[in-house]
């Protein structure tokens, strides 16, 4: 196995351009699980940790560009209250060693189902910023996920950064798990309220080939709220919104829970997100 | 007998060697690199069972660095006449298990044997396998015992009839999974073959019994065979007996004459370090309307290899936790294409007392009794399939005290009422049993010139804190302050002695040291305290005293508490708090035992909540064998955990008038979360671990 190891982007693009088949690594927290369990030997690895631009985010008008190096702890720390969907999830990855090593752009490039990043990504509308030797193109995290483990970058392309929109209302990350840390989620779900286009984001994890957003849950839900009086909510909506958003997902039975808890599951904690952010939402509008 | 005075027995002392651990300077059995060392790394059957017909060595002997590729065809003979025949590594074509050695790649470097094992082309042909415990197996059959040599099966009165006449019956089946032992520490051993013979660094709960299983198995007499294992890292039974690694890295490093290095990767543990068998028990109680049982009938099945029966004792505990006129246990067993099970904290008593305690919170409940109450009504006077009087039984005690500190007075019985926002919440207990050992062992101890001590016996301390406690132990028998004495252990050229294993350590070793002290204290007397130039040193075998023992009926007890709160939309439970009261003789050292015992009740939480090994049905493997997927409890699923102990004089144990400690913690703890859950939804489970979609289930 080769370990190449570039010290500017412009290397790592030749890089990657000439070696496509090359892993790239940041943190290691999912590429060395995935090799120490022998589960495929990549040719090569890129390792990605020189590049010290990679670390930095920066606010670009609304949307904050998060870059490819930046770990769960440091969003953590620094962009709570910007993308507080995010955060939240970002709090429930790993030990506090993972979240010290990982990173979102290392949770794009695996594009596992049961990411916990993917979830508010898409209740964000988040866009993914890849980059090869031929150029740079921007890819809505809609489109960025194409199979189990499988997503839309083309060989010789790497993860820059992932340009995610400011909070412009509540978000919440609500995840379940076997036990109280380090834990894969047996499902997930993300809720983004988007006051000013009247729009509902969400995002659904690990109960379906690939993460993916409630469509349906999200238009029927938008078209319900009482986005001027802020009055209460109607149990009745968000009870039919969590049956949305299970119908959205399409889980199988695996070691870590059954397909019929996914779905169960799921739509109480879409009930649950939805009623968290509408509180904020109706406690602001009331101060 | 009586026990003597001890200042320093009983008190909350540090670790002696808690500098050397946590500075990095205690050597564990990888951290061995003699001249020359090598690497193996072995080669596991991808199939259940079959033959395997080729191995293409010539092609990875062309790699570079690989020194050797094994298999049975080219694998120096072994001698395992009457032993474990699963230590028979490479020495016959056939596949038992997936995951069982088939064969071994020795190379310069890690990396090289690695690669190697990798790529080793293994050709099987393959049988069908069967890897599946069910009720009614056609394969079943009675063992001749169970672990260790109790008796299969027990009967006493007309249980059948009785269960017919009781006013109330609970029958109920439940069952618990595989689960893997996990200590911290995988399996390592670095064997070194000299003109002397075999020296092997190993991480093992007993160097004695290493050594005098490698022996035979080689050809060599025991003192030809030196095992060296000064610090663990945990073994919860895993590493109390020599599992097929430790033969492999001496056929290893035989075949090459070079020192060979062989360490067990988690992954791999699955398959090769042993595992609690899962059980289906199937319980049936009967009760006159009062709750006084007239009926306890308790039937196990379990599974074992095809290469060697391991036979668990899991409904041992019921034949002296209750009085009941007409009882019955029984064990069957069925020889399956599985790894072969093996000891795992509370062999019998871990699952057994699950199915006992969640029975009995039935019984409580269909005869309207306070589950404590119900206990204290069936509280016998002596052993009631034996007869024999117990040495001392404070389970009363045990329940009464928890009973108080808990807060149990006053609790409403009605399952699924208590509601907090969006939670259920309940409380549940269970009583806990382990049995009291103690094993022959032998010890030397030394007054030096320097007016120091040195006690040497071939213990082990897996994390317990052995070497503390019977430096505690030694220097009160000598007379002496603790840092004049010092205690050495892990090595099979020390005095034998017993495995740490069976909650005996303290018990074998700390007689042994007992007397060797007693013994060189009477020397000392003798010369009037005068020591020469090369020290003075006495002996002692405790065998003789350990068979004179009277037979008494003897155990350690306790009783675990529980509180849950269940998200009945998620179905997630939560074990708010956890107190265990346990009575075990005198407690040595309260520090390093409440972490023992603390550190079972957490394994037993796990053992509720969590721990799940899952067959594989179509390859027969164990498929969630790692840290992701087969989940132990972390410390944040810990709140709230308690271990105290009431005071026992129990003069008859031993010397240090203590009973073991080191397994009762798991015993009670799954059965006092289940019935807390109970308590709290209404929802019985039977089936470990209580994992979410089982409590919603009546919801999807």
């Amino acid at each position: 196995m080769d370990f190449l190891r570039p010290l500017t982007w412009d290397e790592a693009l030749a890089y990657k351009a000439g070696r496509p088949e090359a892993t790239p690594i940041q943190g290691g927290t999912d590429v060395m699980v995935e090799i120490n369990l022998d589960k495929g030997r990549p040719a090569a690895l890129l390792d990605l940790n020189p590049i010290s631009e990679l670390t930095g985010w920066s606010a670009e008008g609304r949307t904050v560009r998060v870059g490819a190096g930046v770990t769960y702890s440091r969003l953590i720390g620094e962009l709570g209250s910007l993308l507080p969907g995010l955060a939240q999830a970002a709090r429930t990855v790993g030990s506090p060693q993972i979240r010290n090593r990982g990173t979102v752009a290392g949770n794009l490039g695996a594009a596992s189902p049961a990411g916990d990043s993917h979830p508010p990504l898409l209740a964000s509308g988040a866009v993914v910023e890849a980059e090869s030797a031929r150029g740079r193109r921007m890819i809505p995290i809609g489109e960025f996920y194409t199979g189990v483990k499988r997503n839309a970058l083309a060989p010789d392309e790497l993860i820059r950064a992932v340009h995610v929109p400011a909070a412009t209302g509540p978000q919440y990350f609500s995840k379940i798990g076997t036990r109280n840390a380090m834990v894969i989620a047996v499902c997930s779900f993300a809720i983004a309220l988007h006051p000013g286009e009247r729009r509902i984001g969400t995002g659904i994890g690990s109960a379906a080939p690939t993460p993916r957003r409630a469509v349906a849950a999200e238009e029927f839900l938008a078209g319900e709220l009482d986005w001027d009086g802020r009055s209460a909510l109607d149990p009745g909506v968000a009870r039919r919104f969590g049956e949305l958003v299970a119908e959205a997902a399409s889980p199988i039975d695996d070691v870590r829970g059954r397909a019929d808890y996914r779905l169960h599951s799921l739509s109480v904690m879409a009930r649950r997100a939805l009623g968290w952010a509408w509180k904020d939402y109706a406690g602001r509008g009331s101060a | 007998m009586t026990t003597v005075a001890m200042p320093n027995v009983g008190s909350a002392l540090d670790r002696v060697d808690a500098l050397e651990k946590v500075t990095g300077r205690a050597r564990y059995a990888y951290e061995n690199f003699p001249a020359d060392l090598a690497y193996a790394v072995p080669v596991q059957a991808t199939i259940a069972k079959g033959e395997i017909s080729a191995v293409d060595v010539d092609a990875v002997l062309q790699l570079p660095g690989v020194i050797a590729a094994i298999w049975h065809a080219n694998a120096p003979r072994l001698a395992p006449r009457n032993g474990d025949p699963e230590l028979a590594v490479l020495q016959s074509s056939r596949v038992a298990y997936r995951g069982q050695y088939v064969a071994v790649v020795v190379a310069e470097t890690l990396e090289s044997a690695s690669e190697a094992a990798r790529v080793l082309r293994v050709r099987y042909d393959a049988d069908e396998h069967d890897v599946e415990l069910r009720p009614g197996h056609p394969g079943l059959y009675r063992p001749d015992h169970v672990n260790p040599y109790f008796p299969t099966d027990t009967e006493q009165g007309d249980p059948d009839a009785a269960l017919a006449a009781a006013r109330v019956v609970v029958d109920a089946t439940y069952s618990t999974p595989a689960e893997h032992n996990n200590p911290m520490e995988p399996h390592a051993t670095v064997a070194v073959w000299d003109a002397e013979g075999l020296t092997v660094y190993d991480s093992t709960q007993g160097a004695s019994n290493i050594r005098d299983t490698l022996a035979p198995l080689f050809g060599l007499p025991p003192g030809s065979v030196r095992v060296i294992s000064p610090h663990v890292g945990g073994g919860f039974g895993a590493k109390a007996r020599a599992h097929p690694h430790v033969a492999l890295a001496a056929l290893a490093a035989k075949q090459v004459g070079r020192p060979v290095k062989l360490a067990v990767t988690r992954q791999q543990m699955f398959a090769v370090t042993g595992y609690r068998t899962p059980t289906i028990q199937r319980v049936r109680l009967g009760a006159d309307a009062d709750g006084r049982l007239t009926a306890i009938v308790h039937e196990a099945i379990e599974q074992s290899s095809t290469v060697s029966e391991f036979a668990e004792q899991t409904a041992v505990p019921t034949r002296m936790m209750y009085a009941a006129p007409n009882r019955r246990t029984t064990h069957r067993l069925v020889r399956l294409d599985v790894p072969t099970p093996s000891w795992m904290r509370a062999p019998g008593e871990a699952p057994g007392m699950y199915a006992l305690e969640s029975a009995m919170d039935e019984l409580a409940i269909a005869c309207r009794i306070d589950p404590i109450e119900l206990r204290i009504r069936n509280e016998p006077d002596v052993d009631p399939e034996s007869g024999r009087p117990f040495s001392s039984r404070n389970l009363v005690a045990c329940l009464r005290e928890g009973a108080r500190r808990f807060g149990w007075a006053g609790r409403d019985p009605e399952p699924g009422i208590r509601r907090e926002g969006g939670l259920l919440v309940g409380t549940g207990v269970a009583a806990s049993v382990f049995p009291v050992y103690r094993m022959p062992s032998q010890a030397t101890a030394r007054a030096e010139p320097d007016g120091g001590f040195t006690v040497r016996i071939a213990a082990a301390d897996i994390g317990t804190g052995a070497r503390t406690v019977l430096t505690q132990i030694a220097a009160d028998a000598l007379d002496a302050p603790m840092d004049r004495v010092r205690v050495e252990i892990g090595d099979s050229a020390l005095p034998p002695a017993w495995v740490a294993g069976g909650s005996a350590g303290t018990a074998s070793w700390g007689t042994a040291v007992v007397r060797a002290c007693e013994a060189l204290m009477d020397v000392l007397h003798g010369r009037a305290g005068d020591v020469p130039p090369e020290g003075l040193e006495a002996s002692a075998d405790t065998t003789q005293e350990v068979r004179a023992q009277r037979r008494f009926a003897q155990h350690a007890f306790g009783a675990q508490f529980a509180e849950v709160a269940v998200d009945m939309d998620t179905g997630e439970a939560r074990v708010r708090r956890l107190l265990g009261v346990f009575a075990a003789g005198r407690i040595l050292n309260p520090k390093t035992a409440r972490s023992q015992l603390i550190g079972g009740m957490t394994m037993g939480l796990s053992m509720a909540l969590l721990e799940e090994s899952v067959m594989d049905q179509e390859f027969g493997d164990y498929l969630n064998h790692d840290f992701a997927q087969y989940h132990i409890a972390a410390s944040a699923d810990v709140r709230d955990i308690d271990a105290v102990w009431i005071e026992e004089d129990d003069p008859g144990l031993n010397p240090m008038g203590s009973k073991g400690i080191g397994e009762i913690g798991i015993v009670g703890t799954a059965a006092a979360i289940a019935n807390a859950v109970h308590h709290a939804t209404g929802v019985r489970v039977r089936d470990l671990p209580i994992r979410l979609d089982k409590l919603v289930h009546g919801v999807i």
